[in-house]
């Protein structure tokens, strides 16, 4: 058997600036939580509290089941930005406004569009509008800003 | 500084609550003042975090491919900055602790409301800035500075406050590498319709 040392993908394709325009919508990105993935994102940001991997504990905090931290929402979304945008791309800000939860068992659907295209010096900063929403309505939403190199 | 703690008077008296909150503005709320980061930013906490992100940028994990981008080799994903920083768990009664990693504080602003029958935490507003990427080998620090706490307000969860904390992240050099400001809701879910 070999075992698998590196997963990343090298033949990932950068955007550049002048490929981008306002309106573009950002590649929509489809999580179906699990929860080993709601468990799994929490440990590997460091974040032990039991809501988000112990079921009965989420439980009885009132919420319908362990949920994503919000560590991962923003993990996910600087994945859903730089998927789509390419491996030159540096994110400089995500902001979001916290919804409803991120459970097991619902797809989290990242989607976006390009809000502003700003050239500053020898980068082109680049402002896309963030919104995250499972079954029960909007988990985040917001912006975040990346910039690509001119 | 901060007014003295009276939790009778503050039980009784939201405007001795409020100017006791209000005089915490600017101070540092986590406990020590610092948090320092128990390891330098690492490829095996790398790796954990692509693999559960299933996040296949090649500019976290292949030297080879990272070399030749203008980060001139590998970088951590950005939205690690705050794990980076995140105390080691004391996992023996998390559960009594509210979930958190070590002993509350109970005499910071969050503690204090605690104590007084704001026991609700509700996260409302996560704004991230990074101003460089991080590479293996820095080292971070961070500070929690309270910024602002609103006026008592009614809400679907019950009376409550909005508290807004700026958590900044510095390297081995004392230079900035970035923040986040960080607002939730304490609320006492006993008021509920109130």
């Amino acid at each position: 058997m070999q075992l698998i040392t590196e997963f990343a993908d090298l033949d990932r394709k950068n955007l550049s600036p002048a490929d981008i325009n306002v309106g573009d919508a950002v590649t929509p990105m489809d999580i179906a939580l699990t929860h080993t993935l709601v468990a799994s994102t929490a440990i590997a940001s460091m974040d032990f509290m039991p809501v988000h991997h112990d079921k009965d504990y989420a439980q009885a905090q009132f919420a319908p089941d362990a949920f994503l931290n919000i560590l991962s929402t923003n993990g996910y979304i600087s994945r859903f930005v730089t998927d789509w945008a390419g491996p030159e791309a540096w994110v400089k800000k995500i902001n979001v406004k916290l919804g409803v939860p991120a459970v097991p068992h619902q797809t989290l659907k990242f989607t976006g569009e390009v809000l502003s295209k700003t050239e500053n010096g020898d980068e082109c900063d680049i402002e896309v509008s963030v919104a995250a929403a499972n079954d029960s309505g909007n988990h985040a939403t917001g912006t975040a800003v990346i910039t690509l190199p001119l | 500084m901060p007014d003295p703690i009276n939790i009778e008077l503050f039980e009784k008296d939201q405007d001795a609550l409020d100017k006791f909150l209000q005089s915490w503005i600017g101070e540092k709320m986590n406990t020590g003042g610092t948090n320092h980061a128990p390891d330098p930013v690492n490829m095996p906490m790398i790796r954990h975090w692509v693999d559960a992100f299933q996040d296949r940028n090649p500019v976290y994990e292949s030297e080879d491919y990272a070399k030749d981008t203008r980060f001139g080799g590998r970088i951590a994903p950005p939205a690690m900055m705050q794990t980076w920083t995140m105390p080691r768990p004391i996992l023996h009664n998390i559960g009594e602790r509210g979930g958190a990693a070590q002993d509350l504080d109970p005499d910071t602003p969050l503690g204090v409301l605690d104590r007084v029958g704001f026991v609700g935490i509700l996260a409302t507003n996560s704004e991230l800035e990074f101003d460089r990427p991080l590479k293996e080998g820095d080292v971070l620090q961070s500070e929690i500075i309270l910024k602002s706490v609103s006026a008592r307000k009614s809400t679907g969860l019950g009376q409550g406050y909005f508290v807004t904390w700026t958590q900044d992240y510095i390297d081995q050099n004392g230079e900035e590498v970035g923040r986040q400001n960080f607002t939730v809701l304490k609320f006492n879910p006993s008021t509920i319709g109130q």
